[in-house]
């Protein structure tokens, strides 16, 4: 998650831990990325690297060319939600875009020329389409967008044609899943038109009761239509977590009790933890300070170690590469030396 | 460290997996290493599109494919990438393209943020297309009284459009 989107907890911030909208836009007259020769995909990074300068009236920008960019750090990127897994793996003429406080990052070069970000915590769905509008318009005043008239922005995938856009919220479902009514949740959320995803979007496992919901359509709606919907549909979400925690607390609470603080123990006790285990017992901790069972405990620590866990940024913390079993151990005493301080 | 499967046995098995250069790993327990073989199932889906098309594969007749005059895309590549290779493709594929956009989002028409600039342009270029298609109708149907009207109704259009340029 971006530093903005860890640094403050934001309106709903105790389920909604963030939100993203996402535009695709393609530049006019050049063939979309996965067809375009080496000079076609110059250009566009060539037009990114310009076009990151008149930007400056929004932030403070700088351009990267990922091939310039070490692996570790590139992973860095994807683990803060800046890039996406595919946008680390070729390197050659893919650059990002990114504003200096995290919040708007520019894919250049993945499946579509621009990939346009804005991340915000908690649920400010319309402030992050606004801001994400703002971008795209200092761009537009720029270049040439390819644009159909009847169907809107054209993208590579006719899944995204239209507005371009997806909005995205990340919600913490831990009540839902311990009364295992998540499964009829997110089952209605897909009837409503919704896409429901792991943590780190496309065909990502959910770790650590965290799902990302999004629009599906990006096609015969107005965009503040289609978050108006989404933001709809999330309440109803938020209000069923809310509904869910206050039953552990009403109904259940020895239990409750007794798995958060066995996961604070375990955390504050294991030598070698996966990024998998850690995140499943930081969410379980987390619900325990949302609930007011645990109380020496800052919520913002450990939101913040839901990222710092993650392989790449370990490694970056020991400067060097590691295998598996060492980042388990590296993993485990970090949150040790955290929760005990 | 508990296994991730069950959380019920103590992992001992360590399962380090690279798939199209993708590093997985998992710690199991036994019992859920043996049963899950390697790492479960990839269900792949490389062909969800061609399922939303009317496509017959073999219609009896060879007939060239349509191909998209600038990236030379067919719609037998899409089918294969699911993904359009230029922003041509949309025009090429026209007819193919508006009951697929149809089926996946439940609509063929943009209601949303429109590019400020150029709108005005495209809406025109567009017109000028649809109008050579017909135009290109007619002659092959010998009507020549309604080419020379379309032919004048594109010639205007032109003149608007470059004024526009300026």
């Amino acid at each position: 998650m971006s530093k903005s989107w860890t640094k403050k907890d934001g309106p709903q911030g105790d389920i909604c831990l963030g939100t993203r909208i996402r535009l695709a836009r393609n530049l006019a007259k050049l063939p979309f990325p996965a067809t375009a020769n080496r000079d076609q995909a110059k250009q566009v990074m060539k037009t990114a690297k310009e076009l990151s300068g008149g930007l400056d009236q929004l932030a403070s920008f700088r351009f990267l060319d990922l091939a310039e960019v070490d692996e570790l750090e590139r992973q860095i990127l994807m683990e803060k939600h800046l890039i996406s897994p595919e946008h680390t793996k070729k390197t050659s003429n893919k650059g990002l875009i990114l504003s200096e406080n995290e919040d708007i990052s520019i894919m250049v070069n993945e499946e579509d020329h621009f990939r346009i970000q804005v991340l915000m915590p908690g649920l400010q769905l319309n402030e992050a389409w606004e801001l994400a509008n703002r971008v795209d318009d200092l761009i537009e005043a720029n270049v040439d967008y390819a644009f159909d008239p009847d169907i809107g922005y054209l993208t590579a995938c006719p899944t995204n044609v239209g507005t371009g856009m997806r909005g995205s919220l990340m919600l913490h479902l831990p009540g839902l899943a311990r009364i295992n009514q998540l499964g009829n949740v997110l089952k209605s959320v897909s009837q409503f038109g919704l896409v429901v995803r792991g943590l780190y979007g496309e065909g990502s496992e959910s770790y650590g009761s965290i799902y990302q919901i999004s629009n599906q359509v990006s096609l015969g709606h107005s965009e503040s239509d289609m978050l108006e919907h989404l933001a709809r549909v999330a309440e109803q979400i938020t209000a069923s977590e809310r509904q869910a925690r206050k039953y552990l607390q009403e109904h259940n609470l020895p239990e409750s009790e007794d798995q958060i603080y066995r996961a604070y123990g375990l955390l504050a006790h294991a030598r070698i933890i996966s990024t998998k285990e850690a995140l499943d017992l930081l969410s379980t901790v987390l619900l325990g300070i949302d609930l007011g069972l645990i109380h020496d405990l800052d919520r913002g620590l450990v939101k913040k170690l839901m990222v710092e866990i993650r392989s790449a940024h370990l490694q970056k913390m020991m400067g060097q590469s590691l295998p598996a079993q060492e980042r388990d151990r590296l993993r485990a005493s970090l949150i040790r030396e955290r929760l005990n301080r | 460290m508990l296994c991730e499967k069950c959380q019920k046995e103590t992992a001992s098995v360590h399962v380090t997996k690279i798939v199209n250069g993708e590093k997985t790993e998992a710690h199991l327990c036994q019992n859920c290493a043996k049963e899950l073989g390697e790492f479960g199932l990839n269900i792949d889906l490389p062909n969800l599109f061609a399922s939303l098309f009317d496509y017959a594969p073999f219609s009896g007749k060879l007939v060239r494919p349509k191909q998209c005059p600038t990236c030379r895309l067919t719609m037998e590549d899409f089918r294969e990438l699911n993904q359009f290779g230029c922003s041509d493709c949309y025009e090429t594929f026209r007819d193919e393209i508006e009951p697929l956009l149809r089926r996946l989002h439940g609509s063929n028409h943009h209601e949303g943020k429109v590019p400020a600039q150029g709108y005005a342009t495209l809406s025109v270029e567009r017109q000028i297309r649809t109008l050579r298609e017909r135009l290109q109708q007619v002659i092959s149907m010998e009507n020549y009284e309604e080419a020379a009207r379309i032919r004048d109704q594109i010639r205007a259009l032109e003149r608007q459009s470059h004024g526009e340029g300026k």
